[in-house]
């Protein structure tokens, strides 16, 4: 048996590579995880009021979630200021990752580092409008500064703690926030205009954006009400529950190979993971909440779906470039919402938190990251200390969706006769955006 | 040296860690695009895609960059491997430095735990075994300079890009970063040589001694966890009951945490002044305890929880006495370029 082995993959968030093992002119390819995240065990016996900034190892997202569990095991409701922070931080983070993705698709034709066309063979056949990277640039570390005033830092934020927040704003900010919101709206328009006529169009045409991603069942969050919407790989609703019952619904697997669990559903147990059965397993993220119709707000945001049905054609989609599109919806999302919220009155307020009386023993609570919703319980002992911590977020609730999406890369990249380079760079491209 | 000319061939690499520190290497904002004036990027896995054979052809690299925990044997041969490769090795990251949140494994007997997986089979491509330790990388090979913090402020890590990797470059505007920099470091940094070796870009002194928070009086009377209390005074956290590390942690931050009313966790190590940050804090807390009563001590001490976890929260590889496995910073023989 031969193994090819395809490491390090651009843009990756998690310590990856692919394996791939070939016997008897078959291919299979392996996605693995080469390196553990055994949080639950880093923060067994720390107080509980550090998990939001244990947490946040994993992403900003996490922090946010940690911070309204503990909210929950504090039974306080933060004050509607600290909400909004908290609010204008996930906006923030939300514009920051998607842009960033983007801004890494665009780089596969275009690096200003290595000077590479990284999508192999195939030449880029248009030049980027000026100065359209080193806008994306701008507007990225703009993303940045509101996450740093709102979250404290640039990056692993601190500021939300139990009961609301740290900090209030500074007078200065309040102006700055403004104006990043409104520039980066203003980005995102004219973004978007350059990656739907041209980007995604293009990517299609060309083929490298046209291919399916396994038509995996979603698993979406309705919010307010926090419950979980369980729908097929055709977009059909076939079951609602709320939080409190994801674990009756949802179960975690491990494979050898890799140090990254599965979920699946317990209804119909673990399965292989082959593309032939995929009913166990689900996907989420912003293709799931896309494909979900949960409505967007936003115009801009609403106009960009609107444009996505009349290219690609009516929802659920499941092409690569619908995975891009998702994030441009998100993005503008973001970025309306940015403004509206990003304002004096909104991120003012008489109170910064209200302080626990104490601990509960048990909580849980569930957000919408940017890279999809993440779920987050927590036991405690009578002192405050961690007892047990569970969590599902994107990176185990997709796993099998990335995965499956590198089997099938493979399997199509050996079909065409492709090498291994060529290989890699669909597969950098077809993992980023999930 | 002219801008262009003889560019430094330069390797970013993150083993188990979680990109940010990367990530703050990418957002250098607008600082980032003049790097390809005076750097050329040989090897940036998660931002070229680099694969490790893009090494072989390269002859030798000036600096690499190297973020990241050593958990597994895959981190281990990474660093060995960069190692030999690179002229500079530069520890960038709480956790490549000290071993960082990951380390905190390490309170675990049995280290790293895995949760029980199914046996492979011989079909399946094997794992990376874990190390008996997570560790960090001056503990696996010679680190020649650190950049502390999780993740390392823009200006001190760029201040590290300019003396290493760029020198006589150094622009007006490291000017905050010198501020905070040890004397040797920033003399170094301005004139466009190389800092002395073994250099941590970051202050001498503790993160008090720029932390914006008011000290009055430094009497420990109760033991606040931070959910417990709230005080918008401005004043010294530790002061409130607050536990912060400022007294025992490297200063360069600026105080960040502290200024937005959060307590120092210590993510940027111990000031060279200190030995052991988890015993420091321990006497400059029980120095300042508010009582002579042997009781309301003892009762006073009960309020303390977690403390391995709290004082050596990014740390417990390298600078905790019991734990700590001995580190290479500086010594590198094939040091000089």
């Amino acid at each position: 048996m031969k193994t090819i082995t395809l490491e390090c993959l651009r843009g990756l968030e998690a310590p990856a590579r692919v394996a791939i093992r070939r016997q008897n002119g078959r291919c299979q390819a392996y996605l693995q995880t080469t390196s553990p995240r055994p949080l639950a065990q880093l923060c067994r016996r720390r107080p509980v009021e550090e998990l939001p900034r244990l947490v946040t190892l994993l992403s900003p997202a996490h922090h946010l979630a940690a911070a309204l569990a503990l909210d929950r095991l504090g039974e306080v409701t933060p004050p509607e200021m600290a909400q909004n922070m908290r609010e204008g931080l996930r906006l923030a983070l939300t514009y920051r990752r998607h842009l960033r993705k983007l801004y890494f698709l665009l780089l596969a034709w275009e690096n200003p580092w290595a000077n590479g066309d990284s999508l192999g063979s195939r030449r880029r056949s248009h030049t980027f409008p000026p100065r359209l990277m080193d806008d994306a640039w701008r507007h990225l570390s703009l993303a940045q500064e509101a996450v740093a005033i709102l979250g404290g830092r640039f990056d692993h934020p601190v500021t939300a703690v139990a009961g609301g927040v740290s900090r209030f704003l500074k007078e200065e900010h309040y102006a700055r926030l403004a104006v990043i919101a409104g520039a980066c709206r203003d980005f995102a328009l004219s973004f978007s205009d350059f990656l739907a006529s041209q980007v995604f169009l293009w990517g299609r045409e060309e083929g490298w954006l046209a291919a399916e991603l396994p038509p995996l069942p979603s698993l979406t969050l309705s919010t307010p009400e926090e419950q979980f919407v369980r729908r097929d790989g055709r977009g059909q609703e076939q079951e609602r529950f709320t939080a409190a019952a994801l674990w009756e619904k949802v179960g975690r697997h491990q494979e050898p190979w890799t140090y990254e669990d599965f979920a699946y559903f317990r209804e119909q147990g673990w399965q292989h993971l082959e593309p032939t059965s995929v009913d166990h397993l689900f996907a989420v993220g912003p293709l799931p909440r896309l494909n979900s119709g949960t409505p967007a707000s936003a115009p801009a945001a609403v106009g960009e779906v609107e444009r996505l049905c009349s290219v690609l054609g009516p929802l659920p989609r499941r092409e690569l470039a619908a995975a891009y599109w998702a994030l441009l919806v998100d993005l503008l999302q973001a970025a309306e919402s940015m403004v509206e919220l990003y304002t004096p009155e909104k991120l003012t307020g008489p109170t910064l938190r209200h302080i626990p009386a104490g601990w509960g023993r048990e909580a849980q609570a569930v957000v919408e990251s940017p890279a999809g919703w993440l779920f987050i319980q927590v036991r405690v002992d009578e002192r405050g200390l961690i007892e047990d911590l569970q969590l599902l977020d994107p990176a185990t609730a997709n796993n099998a969706l990335c995965c499956l999406v590198a089997q099938q890369v493979v399997a199509a990249a050996a079909a065409a006769n492709l090498g291994w380079q060529d290989t890699k760079k669909r597969l950098e491209l077809s993992l980023l955006p999930l | 040296m002219k801008q262009g000319a003889n560019k430094k061939k330069v390797a970013v690499y993150t083993a188990t860690g979680c990109r940010t520190c990367e990530h703050a290497m990418v957002d250098l904002h607008y600082e980032v695009n003049p790097l390809t004036h005076w750097a050329e990027v040989v090897f940036w896995p998660y931002l070229l895609g680099s694969a490790w054979e893009d090494l072989n052809g390269e002859g030798r690299v000036d600096v690499c960059f190297f973020a990241g925990a050593v958990q597994t044997a895959d981190d281990q041969a990474a660093a060995v491997r960069l190692r030999d490769k690179s002229q500079i090795l530069v520890a960038v990251g709480a956790c490549a430095a000290f071993g960082g949140l990951p380390g905190l494994a390490n309170l675990s007997p049995a280290g790293p735990e895995p949760e029980a997986a199914p046996e492979p089979s011989p079909e399946m491509p094997p794992l990376p075994p874990l190390l008996p330790k997570v560790l960090a990388l001056g503990s696996v090979v010679p680190v020649d300079y650190v950049v502390p913090g999780c993740p390392p402020t823009p200006p001190l890590l760029w201040a590290a890009f300019q003396a290493v990797a760029g020198l006589g470059t150094a622009p007006a505007r490291l000017g905050y970063a010198a501020s905070r920099l040890p004397g040797p470091v920033a003399e170094a940094l301005a004139a466009g040589l190389l800092p002395p070796r073994g250099s941590v870009f970051a202050g001498d002194k503790a993160v008090c001694a720029s932390c914006s928070r008011v000290k009055e009086e430094k009497l420990f009377r109760r033991v606040l966890r931070p959910y417990q209390a709230y005080e918008e005074s401005g004043r010294c956290l530790l002061e409130q009951g607050l536990i912060c590390q400022g007294v025992a942690t490297r200063e360069g931050c600026g105080g960040l945490c502290t200024a937005v009313g959060v307590p120092c966790r210590g993510c940027f190590g111990k000031p060279p002044a200190i030995v052991d940050p988890g015993a420091k804090m321990v006497a400059a807390i029980s120095s300042t305890i508010d009582s002579s009563d042997a009781e309301e001590i003892a009762c006073l001490a009960e309020d303390f929880v977690d403390l391995a976890g709290t004082f050596y929260r990014y740390l417990l590889p390298s600078q905790c006495l019991l734990m700590a496995t001995p580190m290479t910073v500086g010594k590198h023989e094939d040091h000089n370029p």
